[in-house]
């Protein structure tokens, strides 16, 4: 008798084992952005000044390209999440980019060195894709060849 | 039991793995590259300038115009020595970056700006070609080293870009500079030396001005 209680006191914790989820860590990850696809092969920057000022100028080249963004997220599918676009800092200085969406992903700007968020809630879709029509301006001063910005993605899994 | 629990273990760990490694890093890149990375402009007397003053979004235009430099000399004071003012007849008193009216009239605008993407690598050199003396058209002639001028601007404190001087008679004689990614100008106001006497009639020539950009 004694042993059959024991093994059903066994079962039940197997079952429970069996039921519980696997243990959830928040962390960050990189994103697989590796079907993301720039629809120019090169953004081309013009002065937003033709010309310079007499006393202060406004060096500013800015252009614009847009992306066909397509995001790996099956790892963390049925999970809550934050998707950051990121680009870091640049040998050439500050470069900002601003874009528009057409609405899977939040519009926004962000400054090299910064990350900025585009996505918050359940992942819900194994890929998420977007495209972004992207707005980049930095010192034309600087820039004086093609010059590439990596951008990523990252995921903060709650 | 205890195999089926070791197996649900190693199962959960290798889905911890999993997600504790993630995806290959990947990035994608946009190429920026600079478009019409150099730009020059040089105004001397009238310009022109399309959709308005360029802070309001005009752009420059070419003006093939000549514009002339005068001034008659009493015949009493001929080759006394006593410097005539000259005046233009431009009417471009304003800039065109601004509207603002940095000449006065009479006074002769000599501008430009010089565009590069890159920084303090070069300024663009204004020269002038006087080589070729005033002449009356029966033969006599002027040499351009009896002109000279003074430079300024209505509000202007410091150095002149293009700095007070007299012309040499030279093909190359330089004017000034201008610095990448600045705009540049003055007014100049010319005086005719008048230090010999000259045969009558009236003597004309050209100077040209040319910017260069390394």
């Amino acid at each position: 008798m004694r042993c059959a209680i024991a093994s059903l006191l066994a079962l039940v914790v197997a079952a429970l084992l069996t039921a519980l989820p696997a243990p959830v860590m928040a962390a960050t990850y990189r994103v697989d952005d590796s079907a993301t696809i720039p629809q120019e092969a090169s953004a081309t920057l013009r002065w937003r000044q033709f010309a310079p000022g007499r006393r202060t100028t406004d060096n500013t080249v800015e252009g614009g390209t847009t992306v066909q963004v397509r995001l790996n997220l099956a790892p963390w599918t049925q999970r809550n999440g934050r998707v950051f676009m990121v680009l870091p800092e640049q040998p050439l200085g500050r470069v900002t980019v601003r874009w528009t969406t057409q609405g899977r992903l939040l519009p926004g700007q962000l400054v090299s060195g910064q990350r900025a968020l585009v996505y918050a809630g359940p992942i819900l879709s194994p890929m998420l894709e977007e495209t972004l029509a992207l707005r980049i301006e930095t010192d034309g001063t600087r820039l004086s060849s093609t010059h590439r910005l990596n951008f990523h993605f990252e995921i903060d899994v709650d | 039991m205890r195999h089926r629990s070791r197996s649900l273990c190693l199962g959960h760990c290798a889905l911890l793995a999993a997600a504790a490694c993630g995806p290959p890093a990947q990035a994608y890149t946009v190429s920026i590259s600079p478009g019409s990375p150099r730009a020059i402009y040089l105004q001397v007397g009238v310009g022109s300038f399309t959709g308005g003053n360029y802070n309001s979004g005009g752009q420059p235009a070419n003006n093939p115009t000549i514009n002339t430099v005068s001034v008659t000399v009493p015949t009493a004071a001929v080759g006394s020595g006593a410097a005539q003012a000259m005046a233009s007849n431009t009417g471009a008193t304003s800039s065109f970056l601004d509207g603002f009216a940095f000449c006065n009239t009479g006074e002769l605008y000599v501008g430009g700006f010089y565009r590069l993407t890159s920084s303090g690598t070069g300024t663009a050199t204004l020269t002038a070609n006087s080589s070729t003396a005033l002449n009356n058209g029966s033969g006599s002639t002027i040499p351009f080293t009896q002109i000279t001028w003074v430079s300024s601007g209505n509000g202007d404190t410091g150095t002149q870009p293009f700095a007070s001087g007299t012309f040499t008679g030279n093909a190359s004689q330089s004017i000034g500079g201008i610095s990448s990614n600045q705009w540049a100008e003055s007014c100049m106001t010319f005086s005719y030396l008048n230090t010999a006497v000259r045969a009558a009639g009236t003597y004309t020539g050209q100077v040209t001005y040319t910017l260069t950009a390394p």
